[in-house]
């Protein structure tokens, strides 16, 4: 069905995952412990929504080094930027 | 049923679209808690200016400015640095890619407006420019690399607040050598610290979700 909406994102945790992410500039990422904070999720709720965002390549996730110090650094790709942007027409549009 | 199951059925709830909408709303407001807000910002060197030129005007107003007033001067200067530095530091923590990078180019282009203006009022000293002089170009020159750091700065994050608060501030630039001393600055107070004030009244009013912090 055309109207449906997009399962992955019409999921309470994950939509508020995306609509976190979408205001920032395409290209700019987030890190894990600071998303976590702006979500006021536990982290590993927070990880369990972002694979499922990561399997269809809504988010990018991407694991690096702060000195010696591992940092995971979240951001939406183009196609979850996408994806959120024709969710929320989808949405403006059902409420006419 | 334990209460980790309870959240993961609540986190998978579909939201009717009048619910989703208010979550999209509200974390954009929370994600805007990453980004330096123009509200605070313009507050901070709102009130530096006011109390900082304030100060130059009162202890001016009939004759030489006092060395103390100078040092209050410095003295705002000084903590519009710190709190703005902590400002901005705080909100981009955790923050990487093209934000923070175009952040870190408009803090250098500051520190080079700053360096630049310093240099030609030292210039003009040695040129032999008499006090007045060099206080009436210190003053529109402050206020022009302000004016028009917030033109660019509008432009490049699509501000109209910022925009709009930078071409007010070149005005004042113009006012500032316009009117002469000591009412110069009474222009840098009240119409710049002023104006700044009122600017960062105005962002804080119209995005709610950017002002706290």
């Amino acid at each position: 069905m055309a109207d449906e909406l997009d399962p992955v994102i019409h999921a309470q945790a994950r939509l508020r995952v995306v609509a976190t992410l979408a205001p920032f500039a395409p290209g700019d990422s987030i890190s894990f412990p600071r998303l976590q904070k702006l979500l006021d999720m536990t982290a590993g709720n927070l990880s369990t929504h972002l694979r499922k965002l990561e399997e269809a390549d809504y988010v990018a996730v991407t694991k690096t080094h702060e000195g010696r110090v591992p940092a995971t650094y979240v951001a939406l790709t183009p196609t979850g930027r996408r994806a959120f942007e024709a969710y929320t027409e989808q949405l403006r549009a059902l409420l006419g | 049923m334990n209460e980790q199951e309870t959240d993961r059925e609540r986190d998978d709830l579909a939201p009717d679209p009048a619910a989703a909408l208010a979550i999209i709303e509200r974390q954009r407001r929370q994600a805007a808690l990453a980004r330096p807000s123009n509200a605070v910002l313009f507050t901070v060197w709102g009130l530096a200016w006011l109390v900082g030129y304030g100060g130059m005007w009162l202890s001016g107003r009939h004759g030489e400015v006092s060395p103390a007033s100078a040092i209050v001067f410095g003295a705002c200067v000084l903590a519009g640095l710190v709190a703005t530095f902590w400002h901005v530091r705080r909100r981009l923590h955790g923050v990487a890619g093209s934000g923070p990078r175009t952040g870190a180019l408009f803090a250098g282009a500051w520190v080079v407006g700053y360096a630049a203006q310093g240099m030609t009022i030292g210039g003009l000293a040695n040129a032999g420019a008499s006090d007045d002089v060099v206080q009436l170009v210190a003053n529109a020159t402050g206020a022009l690399v302000v004016g028009l750091l917030f033109l660019a700065g509008g432009m490049m994050w699509r501000s109209p607040g910022m925009y709009g608060l930078g071409a007010w501030m070149c005005l004042v630039a113009g006012a500032a050598a316009l009117v002469g001393l000591p009412g110069s600055y009474l222009v840098m107070a009240l119409a710049g610290g002023g104006g700044m004030l009122v600017a960062g009244a105005l962002e804080a009013l119209l995005q709610p979700g950017a002002r706290r912090g």
